[in-house]
């Protein structure tokens, strides 16, 4: 990741920006039920191996601005929202994911079947999701 | 009749480059996007700005990507299959460098 960052700086004009955008390391995607009258937490989905890459991520950006090479423009944080109309929307919505794939944690996807089987009518399924917009500029 | 369904995994259309202008401006600029997938988010910006090279390794993702410029019509994307540390380290430099859900 480094030798990417380093490289794309050799291409970038002085006072050129790099951006990054990226899932948040630690915001997981929420799964929730939204009623007519409330939302339902049901789980935070997990990725393997997801943890480890971002932190390399995380790393590489910060080596190559303690290098010198480039000067921290800025983070920051957004969460977007997805509306889905079943759980085999839900399925879908996962699998476009490229992978890792994040999961449910155990016992979770089988409370939001739970949930969903009595629902109120006009409920929906909510899927939450965090990223990270990392600018740094060229020295 | 049901309207076809439209899942999509990432933010909403306009959402990342409305972050991105929160840093530095794409209209006009030299653009070199690192992991392009299938242009999805090149396609959002690419009408401001001034040249892109997008590439990605993924030659699926990429010859999906040329079908869509050839039906938009857009000139200014050259989309290669790649990565960037394949990328000569000489050539014209580009204004901002952008790496897409791909470090």
């Amino acid at each position: 990741m480094v030798h990417a960052l380093q490289r794309a700086g050799q291409r970038l004009r002085s006072g050129g920006s790099l951006i990054s955008i990226r899932p948040h390391e630690t915001q997981l995607p929420l799964v929730s039920i939204i009623t007519p009258s409330r939302r339902i937490p049901v789980a935070r989905l997990p990725t393997p191996g997801f943890d480890t890459r971002q932190s390399a991520a995380d790393a590489a950006l910060e080596r190559v601005v303690a290098e010198g090479r480039f000067a921290l423009r800025g983070i920051r944080n957004h969460r977007y929202r997805s509306l889905l109309e079943n759980p085999s929307q839900l399925r879908t919505y996962l699998e476009l994911i490229i992978p890792p794939r994040p999961r449910f944690p155990p016992g979770r996807r089988a409370r939001l079947l739970q949930l969903w089987r009595s629902r109120p009518r006009g409920s929906r399924i909510e899927i939450a999701e965090w990223i990270v917009v990392t600018a740094l500029r060229r020295r | 009749m049901t309207a076809p369904l439209d899942i999509s995994a990432y933010p909403p259309d306009g959402m990342e480059v409305r972050l991105i202008d929160r840093f530095t401006t794409l209209k006009g600029r030299r653009i070199l996007e690192v992991g392009c997938g299938d242009g999805r988010l090149t396609f959002q910006y690419a009408p401001t700005a001034r040249q892109v090279l997008a590439i990605d390794p993924d030659r699926l993702s990429i010859e999906d990507a040329l079908d869509e410029q050839a039906a938009l019509g857009v000139s200014n994307i050259d989309f290669r299959v790649g990565s960037i540390e394949q990328l000569p380290a000489r050539g014209a430099p580009f204004d901002v460098a952008l790496f897409s859900w791909s470090l």
